[in-house]
């Protein structure tokens, strides 16, 4: 009989995603909160982004901001409400501080209220009505039983009019109660839930929850929600599509040695974590990839958390690559953000947006350690989690290097969860050999295929970043970092050459 | 008591019991405030942005404009006593003395 429930865009940017559409059409919403979870932003950019996005009017109806005050702090997001009304596409309906202080003589109801209301519908011609929020109603009144009958009456007249309310209430606490007097969600069908709580860095996390749509389908998670200087953001959780493309193909990682310890490169949608300690060659590493794809026409992204564009292609011009160059073909995009600029849900969301609209190939993350240090752990475990998500969902591969405190850290690989995410795992590191530093290179694992388990010693050179020597052979101990040559053999020419320059240039005083 | 008292009720007259509430009212004002008061009753689905002005929500209510301080009675007045009182109109001074 009745069709699906019908429903009008919200104006909150990841909001109509897990409510499946947006806010139900021509009924009356309850949005609960506790104070300072985002209730009068988020039914106040309702009703703003219905009348700019959707041509919808509105009536505020504020019980406990006075409207002066609605319009000057929402200015901060960029609004002009007073335009609005203005322009006859908003009316305020003030009841701030209203029958305070009045004496109660026998049976009374809320006429002149639902009169108001209904005259300010009238009046702007609207579709669209908030109301903010109805709890003072409970400390006005000592009939709570009017007020819920008039909060009925109310709902009842706003649909008999189709049009779209949200009534806004408290809770005192964050516990099961949805409501602070328990009687305000007898009155919709539908309930919201904001949670706001302060986390251990006394940051406030706001999260949105749709509790009941009745006679339609909605998430039920509870997803984060951040008021940003654009107003209210929802983040909805990826959803990764199950029965994904499995890609037999390889691509090269743009380091020939590399790719033959990956018996041909990478996966194409595999992702790598390329671990080590500072300065161990990780950002060159993603370099490498991103240069090798831009070599190849293909479309990428690098994440750069600690170095500005102007340093990353200072960086990359030293190896003789012209990365400013791809970035103006708009071969390589780039997102150089320190990550305490913005929350982990919105650099998740940047990084999304620009794969999707750039349709990256290869994506390259330098580094996750930063956002680890920056975030708490429950946002880095979000941020990851969402981070692969992500990459499962495209078919683009992709590069995130690691910065471990010092040497080889096992446990610091696998408590980031990063083990168990990445495909591959590449491990750059520092050695001392009878009395030098030697790179190491060797790959840890990598699923789906076999590889060398060698180590391999590398060099960087300014004419072709990394090149890959040979292995150590006849050595061991050399991940502890205390290496030892077990057997006296002949190492490669490379080796040789370089062991002469040394003795040369320490003869000559360099050293 | 020199000048008199300005009263506004504000009622909803799809109400049925908007006009027994009138009565009561005025039975009241009748007997303690004969030919001392002017009340004018505002029906708010025809006048809403009267209630809106004077900020009212319930229905009834009476509002004493004049003499200050203004003071607003909410319902069907089937409390003289309480009226009265309401109004600060009521006949037994109990002046309060604080300490000191």
């Amino acid at each position: 009989m009745a069709g699906k429930l019908s429903k009008v865009a919200s104006g909150i940017p990841g909001f109509d995603e897990i409510s499946q559409g947006g806010i139900p059409k021509g009924r009356t919403t309850l949005i609960s909160g506790i104070s300072g979870s985002g209730k009068t932003a988020f039914s106040a950019q309702f009703l703003y982004k219905g009348i700019t996005d959707c041509g919808e009017n509105g009536v505020f109806v504020t019980f406990e901001e006075a409207p002066a005050d609605i319009i000057r702090n929402t200015k901060s997001f960029g609004w002009n409400i007073d335009k609005l009304v203005k322009e006859n596409k908003w009316a305020f309906v003030d009841v701030s501080s209203d029958d305070s202080g009045s004496v109660e003589v026998g049976r009374y109801d809320l006429g002149a209220f639902l009169a108001r209301i209904a005259y300010a519908v009238e009046k702007v011609k609207a579709k669209r009505v908030v109301i903010d929020s109805v709890a003072v109603l409970f400390t006005s009144y000592q009939d709570q039983g009017v007020i819920r009958r008039e909060l009925h009456k109310l709902a009842a007249n706003l649909k008999k009019s189709n049009v779209t309310g949200i009534i806004t209430t408290e809770r005192q606490f964050e516990d099961r109660q949805i409501s602070r007097y328990g009687v305000e969600e007898f009155v919709s069908d539908n309930v919201i839930l904001l949670h706001s709580s302060l986390s251990s860095q006394g940051e406030r996390e706001r999260t949105i929850e749709v509790l009941k749509f009745r006679g339609s389908s909605h998430d039920s998670e509870e997803v984060p929600m951040l008021v940003t200087v654009e107003g209210v953001v929802v983040y909805p959780r990826l959803k990764p599509k199950p029965g994904g493309k499995i890609f037999l193909q390889k691509i090269s990682t743009g380091i020939k040695g590399l790719d033959k310890l990956l018996c041909g490169g990478v996966y194409k949608n595999s992702s790598t974590l390329i671990t080590g300690a500072s300065g161990s060659g990780k950002t060159i590493t993603a370099l490498h990839f991103i240069v090798e794809g831009a070599k190849r026409g293909e479309k990428s992204l690098f994440v750069e958390f600690e170095e500005s564009p102007d340093q990353l292609y200072r960086n990359a011009a030293s190896f003789g690559w012209d990365l400013e160059k791809y970035v103006k073909k708009g071969l390589v995009k780039l997102i150089c953000h320190y990550p305490a600029g913005l929350k982990a849900e919105q650099y998740l969301k940047l990084i999304q947006d620009t794969v999707l609209a750039h349709k990256a190939k290869r994506i390259a993350l330098d580094s996750i350690s930063d956002i680890k240090r920056i975030y708490n752990e429950r946002k880095f475990h979000t941020f990851v989690t969402g981070l692969s998500t992500l990459l499962k969902m495209t078919d683009a591969t992709s590069v995130l290097t690691n910065t471990t405190p010092q040497l080889l850290e096992m446990k610091e690989i696998s408590e980031t969860h990063l083990s168990t995410a990445a495909d591959n795992i590449i491990i750059l590191k520092y050695v001392e050999l009878e009395g030098r530093m030697h790179r190491v290179i060797s790959v840890l694992k990598q699923r789906g295929s076999k590889h060398e388990k060698d180590l391999m010693e590398f060099e960087v050179t300014s004419s072709a970043g990394i090149t890959v020597l040979g292995p150590f052979k006849g050595i061991e101990n050399l991940m502890n970092g205390t290496a030892r040559r077990i057997l006296q053999m002949e190492l490669g020419n490379g080796r040789k050459e370089a062991e002469r320059d040394f003795i040369a240039e320490a003869a000559a005083g360099k050293i | 008591m020199t000048a008199k008292c300005l009263l506004k009720l504000y009622i909803l007259k799809q109400k049925a019991d908007f006009q027994k509430a009138i009565e009561t009212l005025k039975s009241i004002l009748e007997t303690e405030l004969k030919g001392l008061y002017l009340l004018e009753v505002i029906n708010v689905s025809e006048n809403p942005q009267q209630a809106e002005e004077d900020r009212i929500l319930a229905t009834p209510t009476l509002v004493k404009v004049s003499p200050p301080p203004v003071r607003k009675i909410i319902g069907d007045f089937s409390d003289k006593e309480k009226v009265l009182a309401g109004l600060g109109l009521t006949t037994e001074k109990k002046e309060k003395v604080s300490p000191g």
